[in-house]
């Protein structure tokens, strides 16, 4: 079966770069969303397994589509891939059931270890 | 070839590792006394130079290795780190070498992306120092200068409106009490015509500082026009300023200015006037004030004359 | 006048090549201060010279604040100035988030200090991204509580027309700090700096 993930992150350029960082022969359905209202309203109708995360964004910010995720229980698989890499951070993120927090810009074996880690590829 | 242009410079450089223990220093810093003696390479920065404010500088210095950034210090905050002479002991007077220091992140390692060497620039600022002083200086005296009258040295009049339009403004506001006294030297023109010009000035002169000497601090004293005078009185009501008014009227009464073999007596003419609710602004006052003194001067001089509302 | 405009793709590219800088820079103050450090998303646009005292005026008013100013030079013609926008308000408790003793440093040199700590760890993050190294000059106290922003900048006379502005504010919650940066880029640097952006989306 075909994977499907979602990208959610307000600059076209980093989306860009997360979809290029993707393990070559992954065989996955790429869906993108601009802003964290729109990320949500995708997971609410299942159309991702995966979902790939920026933290800082206008409207719904990274941490609040976190929060609403875990309430209505609609993510297994949320990977947070942020600029904002302070240690702090990073502990909230995991409290709210990141999988896991990658350094932007986004380093392609690092990703590919996740992945392998969450037996995703 | 490089390290004979460090030697060479017109600015101090040092070297020092991650414990701050000095590795190296230029020609330059040799001027320091502390770096004559030898041995003096691999000792710390802060025991060979006992003048660094150690406790700041530290965190400074961890700030370039932490942040991999460099640290600044300028001469308009703390003239300086090292205490050395400058190159310019005639024409300064600067005890020591006014300084703009800059402290690098410096990485030895190119393999190790680890800041492990700082270095310390130390730029002689002794001059763009002195000038910024003598400029802050001279601007001061201007400024003092310009709302200063020559002659009586009080405050001109456009400073004295100024503060008058000012302290008006913040009555209004915060409903605070303000007077006003005005006033003017007697028959000036028989003392100037009588003993001179210049007694006329002596005259100016000394009443002026007669009456300084009896005002607070906030009051602001300014010369009005020839022999006319102002007293600007913040947070005074009518019955102050009025025992005021009547205090210098008395003094200068008694008051006599020796000229050459001349013995001269003058009096004042006074009108008082204090802020209430019927003044709608600063000319309002001003005219008010006017029509007291005019009152004084009118009913036989040598009088202080209140402002009534009618 | 010099017409550059900035494509939405060049302004996307730069403002994730800003937000990664914030988060590198806010990481290594979140470490070296020992405190969170709050990002917001970067507000990018072009300016006039002539627009900007208004700009300033508009943004700060009456509001009593210090404004500080530090030169930055980098290969390939990158060149600016960053201003840190200070309210006195929030002035007090910089001697502590620097670790200063009390009544160690003045207030300007609190202020000088913190500035260039965001400064140059901000830009070093821009830096390292686009394989630049930038040397910075010793930041300057430029106008104070005694004359206004727009006071100082109506008395110069630019040499450039156009820049392009990148404002980010930082927040210290623990410390109830905030402060404003302000990146200008004027003038030919412009271009400078939309070549780098180019080649990089010629990546992706």
């Amino acid at each position: 079966m075909t994977l499907s993930v979602l990208i959610c992150d307000d600059s076209a350029l980093a989306r860009k770069q997360v979809k290029k960082s993707f393990p070559e022969n992954w065989n996955v359905d790429v869906r993108l969303a601009s802003n964290g209202l729109e990320a949500i309203n995708m997971m609410r109708e299942k159309i991702a397994d995966v979902l790939f995360l920026d933290l800082t964004m206008p409207e719904l910010d990274g941490i609040s589509v976190l929060e609403l995720l875990k309430l209505k229980k609609l993510a297994n698989y949320v990977i947070v891939i942020s600029a904002d890499i302070q240690p702090e951070m990073q502990k909230r993120v995991t409290e709210l059931g990141a999988l896991a927090f990658i350094q932007k810009p986004v380093n392609s074996e690092k990703l590919s270890q996740i992945l392998e880690e969450y037996g995703l590829l | 070839m490089h390290s004979l242009v460090v030697e060479s410079l017109n600015t101090g450089v040092i070297l020092v590792d991650a414990d701050y223990n000095l590795v190296y220093f230029n020609h330059f810093m040799q001027s320091h006394p502390a770096l004559k003696s030898p041995d003096i390479l691999g000792k710390n920065l802060f025991s060979v130079f006992p003048e660094l404010p150690k406790s700041w500088m530290t965190r400074k210095l961890q700030s370039v290795v932490m942040l991999d950034s460099p640290a600044f210090s300028s001469w308009e905050q703390r003239q300086y780190l090292f205490k050395m002479q400058h190159t310019r002991p005639i024409t300064t007077s600067n005890e020591f070498m006014a300084q703009n220091i800059s402290m690098l992140p410096i990485k030895s390692d190119k393999t190790k992306n680890e800041v492990d060497h700082i270095c310390i620039t130390v730029e002689d600022a002794t001059d763009v120092c002195f000038y910024q002083e003598k400029l802050k200086l001279t601007l001061a005296e201007l400024e003092r200068s310009n709302r200063t009258d020559g002659l009586t040295q009080i405050a001109n009049r456009r400073y004295w409106e100024e503060r008058f339009n000012t302290a008006f403004l913040s009555a209004v506001r915060y409903n605070e009490e303000l007077s006003l006294i005005l006033f003017d030297l007697d028959k000036f023109k028989i003392i100037n015509d009588k003993f001179g010009h210049q007694a006329g000035d002596k005259v100016l002169i000394e009443s002026a500082a007669l009456i300084q000497s009896m005002l607070r601090q906030h009051d602001v004293f300014g010369r009005y026009g020839g022999e006319e005078f102002a007293i600007l009185l913040p947070n005074t009501g009518l019955r102050g300023a009025y025992e005021l008014a009547e205090r210098i009227r008395v003094a200068f009464e008694n008051q006599i200015v020796e000229y050459k073999s001349f013995n001269i007596a003058a009096t004042l003419s006074l009108g008082v006037v204090s802020y209430h609710s019927g003044i709608r602004n600063y000319d309002d006052m001003l005219t008010r004030a006017d029509m007291a003194l005019y009152e004084s001067k009118r009913s036989g001089r040598n009088k202080t004359t209140v402002y009534q509302a009618s | 006048m010099i017409e550059i405009t900035i494509t939405e793709e060049q302004r996307d590219c730069l403002q994730e090549l800003i937000n990664v800088a914030m988060g590198r820079a806010s990481d290594k103050l979140a470490r070296y201060l020992e405190t969170f450090v709050h990002l917001q998303v970067p507000h990018i646009e072009l300016v006039s010279s002539s627009e900007l005292p208004q700009a300033f005026a508009e943004t700060y008013g009456d509001d009593s604040v210090t404004l500080l100013s530090q030169g930055f030079y980098g290969q390939d013609g990158i060149t600016g100035e960053t201003l840190l926008i200070y309210r006195a308000d929030h002035t007090k408790n910089i001697a502590n988030i620097l670790g200063y003793e009390p009544d160690e440093v003045s207030e300007m040199e609190q202020l000088t200090d913190i500035s260039s700590i965001l400064t140059t760890t901000f830009l070093n993050g821009l830096a390292e991204q686009i394989d630049n190294q930038i040397a910075y000059s010793a930041p300057r106290v430029i106008s104070s509580s005694e004359t206004s922003i727009e006071k100082h900048l109506q008395d110069l006379s630019f040499n450039w027309e156009l820049a392009l502005k990148v404002a980010i504010s930082y927040q210290v919650t623990d410390y109830e700090f905030n402060c404003d940066m302000v990146l200008l880029i004027p003038g030919v640097a412009i271009e400078n700096i939309q070549q780098v952006l180019d080649q990089i989306l010629e990546e992706y």
